[in-house]
């Protein structure tokens, strides 16, 4: 009898001691396949020539980036909603927008959110954006696959280009320096896109050509469901 | 039926002014949004003055929504603080833990869910009266996403933190999970890094530190800066006999403006979280060559975020069953169980007594595990950094553990008998009182002697107890108790089983003094035990106690037999009481030898870091002068920062290493007391409090500060800089 016990408590102590030696494996062991390489391909940066692509624009208007051959050329990813998007839309992005054109620059705003999701515009809606956000844009572009956003590597709203006379990208990245969503952060941040405009209208190489971008993740359209 | 009643009445009155006390403060504790819930919370029950008390931002995200670390990856921002604070009083940064990966398609995040505590250290000036409160007002702001959006939320919130003098003990609520945040969020550990730039990939090597020597298995670096690599590429390389390889794709900033300066961030390995400052240069030798290294995969448990829940209760109170069936094959509890046994087969013919007796025994065994944990948990309550085993880090109990051992065995050696002496004398050995109340006793005596047992069995059970709130604690140490009386209490209740056991006989008394053998033995390693704690001089009158008490066990013993042939035996019995009473005497001088000024000698117990000698100006130059770097380490005994760095950094081995290789001089300045040189010393330092960590290298005038939560390879890394 007592040596059943003695045996039964042995096996217990080697329970014991396995189990605990197995806990710290357990939790390791969910692995989800480690990074599908969904990699957009490499991010085009400043120096090189910027891929070409045509979208429809808020009108129903065809516009292709080569239309635009021979002028400077802003792309700034936008979302309606997104709050960092929000806060450059008090004033300050408009006001950026209309300098730009005063200068001759075609200032193009593309929305690459997928049907369904935030920012996401079509037909009146996206007619009604420019007064609805007092844009000074030269066109809304709507990119609701996605292609173009993920073709020049953009990441969030805003992200921001700037294309020179001759199709190459100059500037690449965040509008600032203060990477928040809050309106009293503008007072006192460095505008990349105003600098590097001003490089490029005085002949200047463009001292920052990158700024990490920052944002709200564009809404993709495989995006949904994290 | 109607004392319940009466009870329940009671109960609700008593819950009515602790209702109205709740409603009045309207703005401490949690804030919410529809997305995340926050509110600040202490680590400690109260701030000494001139100490770091740490709180923290407790973070409860809705499901679906995450918050942002330090550096945000591809979207998303950091949340941040904005203190408002007494005068005198400061906030350090956040002491971020380990994020998570969140993949949002090609996009990847680093972030957090659920809930998250981000710690932050408080200075609180020494002149902060104790009995007030300090009000810390924070605004947080936070950026909740989801996969369709992003929301600011800024929360203000507020936390009134007593001051006190003194130990304080963890806040009951929060600050097991604070403490464990703050003790595994990654720090530097004496890793050296390089990092190079080539087409486009960055190639990290690390070595050293607790990377050298063990595969790191799947990994991940994650940047401080955002813009230095692909947040979203997988990160593979190699490994070495000294560190890793990590082949990283670079980010827009570096594409563009090269690689221009050092790269700081978290290195992630299946042994541990680090974080790592990699200059630029050419790889490092050995980290390649032994064998892959896999990009870690995302979304890995987060780390330190999950308080006690209920699947560690469940695995603790299991493991404490187990532990506690353990428990009766150990040589200190055997003897008694098997003595118990014993006596169980003279009963054997009247199953109803046997089945009381078992349950006697049960109730006796839990009441005393009971008494420990409370005894425990209050000590934990009341600021001591104990942790189970705390019993043995004390001279005096181990002393007194030691004396009844001795006397258990000399009871089983038949020396003497216990209670029984006066209804059945001479007959009865220790679990003969009447009814269940020997049984009861015989329980409580198998805890009380199982207690030196525990300790190394029964850490993990107990550890995960000392974490958890004090309701689960308790029922985890009951758990062990019904685990220790389970196998008697089964035989006492079955009589098929009691049928089997044998007769009791003579083979009785000889297996009973067999069984004092175990027991002598375990009274000698105690005695072995106290004397690393307190010193020869204090064993010499732990003996003279032993003899004195075995003396008297004896003579009262002889009493015993006297009485049990009918005749008096007062003589006997006076004699033994007067010498059992020195023993007593003899005893408590023992203990008290290590309180006396020999405190030179390292009395702390063992492993517990690098010897010291108390600090004074005067050592520090006399170590310079012979050109030996000190470490000065301000502590006091009730800060809890302090106990963490001691337990996590300063009594680490690689520390020890790296001091034994400088030949440095380690001392300690207790403030644990009031001392006038130290906060003279603190204040010259721009200090008001604790911890303060001085490295004074030969040939320099100032010493470094180091960091107040400190790790090993802070600590490492300073001393590198006197190796010759």
């Amino acid at each position: 009898m007592t040596r059943l016990i003695t045996v039964a408590l042995a096996a217990l102590t080697l329970a014991a001691c396995q189990q605990q030696a197995a806990a710290p494996q357990k939790a390791e062991t969910p692995a989800p396949t480690p990074v599908a390489a969904a990699a957009p391909g490499a991010m085009p940066m400043a120096g090189q020539m910027a891929p070409a692509f045509t979208l429809v624009d808020a009108e129903g208007v065809q516009r292709s980036l080569a239309d635009f051959r021979g002028k400077v050329v802003v792309l700034e990813w936008t979302n309606e909603g997104c709050p960092y998007v929000k806060k450059h839309y008090t004033g300050a992005m408009q006001a950026l927008q209309r300098e730009a054109a005063e200068d001759g620059v075609v200032w193009l705003s593309i929305i690459s959110s997928s049907p369904g999701t935030q920012g996401y515009v079509e037909g009146d809606s996206a007619r009604a954006w420019k007064t609805r956000t007092n844009a000074g844009s030269t066109h809304l572009l709507l990119d609701p696959t996605g292609q173009v956003g993920k073709l020049f590597g953009a990441k969030t709203t805003p992200d921001m280009r700037i294309i020179d006379a001759e199709g190459r990208l100059v500037y690449v990245g965040g509008i600032d320096d203060k990477p928040t969503p809050r309106v009293e952060d503008l007072q006192g941040a460095t505008n990349f896109v105003r600098a590097a405009l001003d490089d490029v209208q005085s002949e200047r190489p463009v001292r920052t050509a990158f700024a990490t971008p920052y944002g709200c993740a564009i809404k993709y359209p495989e995006t949904v469901g994290t | 039926m109607r004392r319940l009643f009466r009870l329940l009445i009671l109960l609700g009155l008593m819950l009515v002014p602790v209702a109205t006390w709740a409603q009045a403060a309207p703005s401490a504790g949690p804030q919410r949004t529809e997305r995340i819930e926050a509110e600040l919370v202490a680590m400690s029950r109260w701030a000494a003055p001139g100490s770091t008390a740490v709180v923290a931002i407790r973070q409860n995200i809705e499901p679906g929504w995450h918050t942002y670390w330090r550096n945000p990856g591809d979207s998303g921002g950091p949340t941040t603080l904005v203190w408002t604070l007494p005068q005198g009083v400061s906030a350090g940064d956040i002491v971020w833990p380990l994020p998570d990966r969140q993949r949002l398609q090609q996009l990847v995040n680093y972030g957090y869910e659920g809930v998250v505590y981000l710690p932050v250290p408080i200075e609180v000036p020494a002149d902060a009266r104790p009995g007030t409160v300090l009000p810390l007002l924070v605004k947080a702001q936070f950026l909740v996403c989801s996969a369709e959006m992003c929301v600011p939320d800024d929360l203000t919130l507020t936390l009134d933190l007593p001051v006190r003098e003194g130990a304080a003990p963890l806040d009951p609520a929060h600050g097991a999970a604070i403490a464990r945040v703050l003790e595994q969020a990654p720090r530097p550990a004496g890793i050296t890094a390089h990092v190079s730039l080539e087409n486009g990939v960055l190639t990290l090597t690390a070595t050293g530190g607790p990377l050298a020597g063990r595969d790191p298995g799947p990994s991940y670096f994650f940047p401080f800066e955002s813009g230095v690599i692909d947040h979203a590429a997988a990160q593979t390389g190699s490994w070495g006999p000294q560190g890793l390889t990590l082949a990283l794709a670079a980010g827009g900033k570096m594409n563009t403006n090269g690689l221009s300066g050092p790269i700081g961030g978290v290195l992630v390995t299946e042994n541990g979280a680090w974080e790592i400052r990699a200059e630029p240069g050419a790889a490092l030798p050995g980290a390649t060559g032994s064998g892959d290294v896999t990009t870690r995969p995302e979304h890995t448990a987060p780390v330190a975020t999950e308080p006690a829940g209920w699947s560690a209760f469940a695995k603790a109170a299991l493991f404490a069953l187990l532990g506690g069936l353990i428990l009766n094959l150990m040589p200190c509890v055997f003897p008694i169980l098997a003595m118990k046994a014993a006596a169980l087969t003279a009963s054997a013919h009247n199953p109803r007594h046997a089945g009381r007796d078992g349950l006697a025994f049960l109730a006796g065994v839990l009441t005393t595990f009971l008494i420990l944990a409370g005894v425990l948990l209050g000590l934990r309550a009341a600021g001591e950094a104990v942790g189970w085993g705390f019993q043995l880090q004390s001279p005096p109990v181990i002393a007194g553990l030691a004396l009844l051992m001795l006397a258990v065995a000399l009871n089983l050696s038949g020396v003497f008998h216990v209670g029984g002496g006066l209804q059945a004398a001479g007959s009865g050995p220790l679990a003969r009182l009447p009814g269940g109340v020997g049984a009861f006793f015989t329980g409580a005596l198998a805890v009380v002697v199982a207690a030196p047992c525990t300790a190394p069995f029964m850490a993990f059970a107990l550890g995960a107890a000392l974490v958890m709130p004090w309701p689960m604690a308790l029922v985890v140490f009951l758990m062990l108790g019904l685990g220790l009386a389970l196998p008697f209490v089964l035989v006492s209740l079955s009589p098929a089983l009691l049928a089997k056991l044998p007769r009791p006989g003579a083979w009785m008394e000889r297996l009973k003094g067999l069984l004092a053998f175990p027991m002598y033995g375990t009274a000698l390693w105690l005695g072995w035990v106290f004397s690393r704690q307190a010193g020869a001089d204090a064993l010499g009158l732990l003996f003279a106690a032993g003899l004195l008490l075995a003396l008297g066990l004896w003579l009262v013993g002889t009493g015993q037999t006297e009485r049990g042939l009918g005749r008096r035996g007062v003589v006997h019995l006076t004699a033994g009481a007067v010498v059992l009473v020195l023993a007593g005497a003899g005893v408590f001088m023992a203990a008290q030898a290590p309180d006396s000024p020999a405190t030179g000698v390292p009395t702390r117990a063992e492993g517990s870091g690098p010897p010291s000698a108390p600090w004074s100006q005067a050592a520090i130059d006399t170590a310079l002068a012979e050109g030996r770097p000190v470490l000065v380490n301000f502590t006091a005994d009730w800060c809890v920062t302090c106990k963490i760095n001691e337990q996590t950094s300063l009594t680490s081995p690689e520390v020890a290493r790296e001091m034994e290789r400088t030949n440095a001089v380690y001392l300690v300045a207790d403030w644990t007391r009031r001392d006038d040189a130290i906060t003279a010393e603190l204040q010259r330092r721009g200090r008001s409090g604790v911890p303060l960590y001085l490295l004074y290298l030969p040939g320099q005038a100032e010493p470094r500060v180091l960091p107040q939560l400190l790790t090993a390879g802070v600590i490492v890394d300073a001393l590198k800089d006197a190796r010759p």
